[in-house]
């Protein structure tokens, strides 16, 4: 019983998603569902923000996480992401041509043909949405070998982020917390500037992670080895899919979801670590993450909050990452988030946990260089 | 044909030859970790292949690389049969030389 409590709680946003694809597929105000549920999940992580569970283990310490299972939810998202986007485009598709509005019935599934302009962007948004949340599967698989690796990059494609999973491995596991890696906020920047440096920073590093890889092999930069070229390569099939289906309108709405989904991405990289300091060259600690883990932001995100043990054993399966006392919010991912998209009241709220930092958990040099930026 | 009926290895052994010391490696394990819970102090920061520092030479037996080893590893490196522990899978028993902590 309990193995099935630990690994079926793990399929919320499997099964939203696809309540997702499902509402876009039906049609009229259904295709607002994927808003509406993202909506409910910030009401659910905000009341049960007090609730902090420990990861369970049996008597041994082993968890009761099933990786092959884990391991097939995971690969399979790949295709729902695909069947999101390819929906949307069938909704564009409608849009474009002008289908007439009018209930039809497809294995004896009543739908609503055609869509409305709103109605339009109600999918555009609800595709967003849930696309962005690839990064949690994305994030997960670029830790694992070649097969899980290679579906990451599949994953981040369909969100034009390919870059991302080379940069976190190689950048931000191991400049984290320092100027070096973009994907770390400094004290005082905002989500929406931190988005735009973070993307742009992390496939920078990308593109001269390969450059000089190919260098050191003596190979062209211009060569089929170059994973920052064909990571965006990758991303050409879900552009040809959407022009053929909207032209203009197409691309609109792609850039949108792209948008969208990169923003969740970077949001989360943001609350991650905003303004925690570590100097260059000492070891990655708990204390340089920030831990979301009550009991619904562990649940949707697979534990994905739990990054003070995540970026100290970078190796360790999402369902075994534990309670390692890191710097914590006290708050989940999408309340926090709510508060992020608001800046000086995030600032607020980051000031006090900040300067508790500074006092019980920096080391002296990094109290030091905290004075030295002083911008809370 | 008798092959197909050989049981697969649980676990591989490894040696590290410039310290005299050996341990197994259950499989599914990368060789860091199998050190680090035999309770040697093998030179780690990353544990995930982005660092170098659980760098060590391959003298006998054979790995799997997890990852591209060449964005850590210089192209000498490789050709000298250097790897990274954190992300090796063991497809064999090995010998290894490593510098070990004191
Ligand atoms: S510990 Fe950093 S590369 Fe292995």
């Amino acid at each position: 019983m309990k193995t099935f409590y630990v690994n079926a709680r793990y399929l919320i946003v499997p099964l939203m998603t696809i309540a997702t694809i499902f509402g876009i597929f039906l049609g009229n105000n259904f295709v607002w569902l994927g808003v509406i549920l993202f909506g409910f999940n910030t009401i659910i992580d905000t009341l049960t923000k007090d609730i902090h569970l420990r990861a369970d283990f049996d008597e041994d310490g082993n968890s009761f996480g099933i990786k092959k299972f884990q391991y097939a939810v995971m690969y399979l998202m790949l295709p729902t992401f695909i069947v999101l986007q390819i929906i949307l485009a069938w909704r564009l598709f409608h849009y474009t041509s002008a289908y007439p509005i009018e209930v039809l019935s497809l294995f004896g599934i009543t739908y609503q043909s055609g869509i409305s302009g709103i109605n339009l962007i109600g999918a555009t948004l609800s595709a967003g949405l849930w696309a962005g949340l690839g990064i949690i599967y994305g994030h997960e698989l670029s830790h694992n070998r070649k097969e899980g690796f290679f579906i990451s990059r599949l994953i981040m494609s369909l969100s034009g982020a390919s870059h991302f999973t080379y940069a976190h491995v190689y950048n931000h596991h191991l400049d984290l917390g320092h100027e070096d890696d973009p994907a770390t906020a400094p004290r005082g920047r905002n989500v929406y500037h931190h988005a735009w440096l973070s993307h742009v920073g992390q496939s920078k590093y990308s593109f001269d992670l390969e450059r000089d890889k190919l260098k050191k092999q003596r190979k062209s930069f211009f060569s089929l080895s170059n994973k920052w070229i064909i990571g965006y390569l990758y991303s050409l099939p879900s552009i040809i899919i959407f022009v053929w289906a909207g032209g203009v309108i197409g691309i609109l709405s792609l850039l949108v979801v792209w948008v969208i989904s990169n923003f969740l991405l970077e949001a989360l990289n943001f609350m991650g670590h905003y303004g925690l300091i570590r100097e260059h060259g000492k070891p990655v600690e708990h204390r340089h993450s920030w831990d979301n883990d009550n009991v619904f932001t562990s649940w949707f995100f697979i534990e994905i909050g739990r990054q003070g043990d995540h970026h100290v054993r970078g190796e360790t399966y999402f369902w075994e990452l534990d309670d390692v006392d890191a710097p914590n919010y006290g708050i989940g991912y999408f309340s926090l988030f709510v508060l992020t998209l608001i800046p000086p009241l995030f600032r607020k709220f980051t000031k006090e946990l900040l300067e508790d930092w500074d006092r019980n958990k920096a080391t002296d040099s990094e109290r030091k260089i905290a004075h030295q930026i002083g911008n809370l | 044909m008798f092959n197909l009926f050989k049981k697969k290895a649980k676990f591989y052994s490894a040696k590290i030859l410039n310290n005299d010391k050996e341990f197994k490696v259950s499989k599914g394990k990368n060789l860091l970790a199998a050190a680090l819970d035999d309770g040697i102090n093998w030179p780690h920061k990353c544990r995930v292949g982005s660092c170098g520092s659980c760098k060590y030479k391959l003298i006998k037996g054979k790995i799997s690389p997890d990852i591209d080893f060449g964005y850590v590893l210089s192209f000498d490196e490789l050709n000298d049969g250097y790897a990274l522990a954190c992300q090796s899978s063991l497809k064999s028993d090995v010998e290894v030389e490593i510098e070990l902590k004191k």
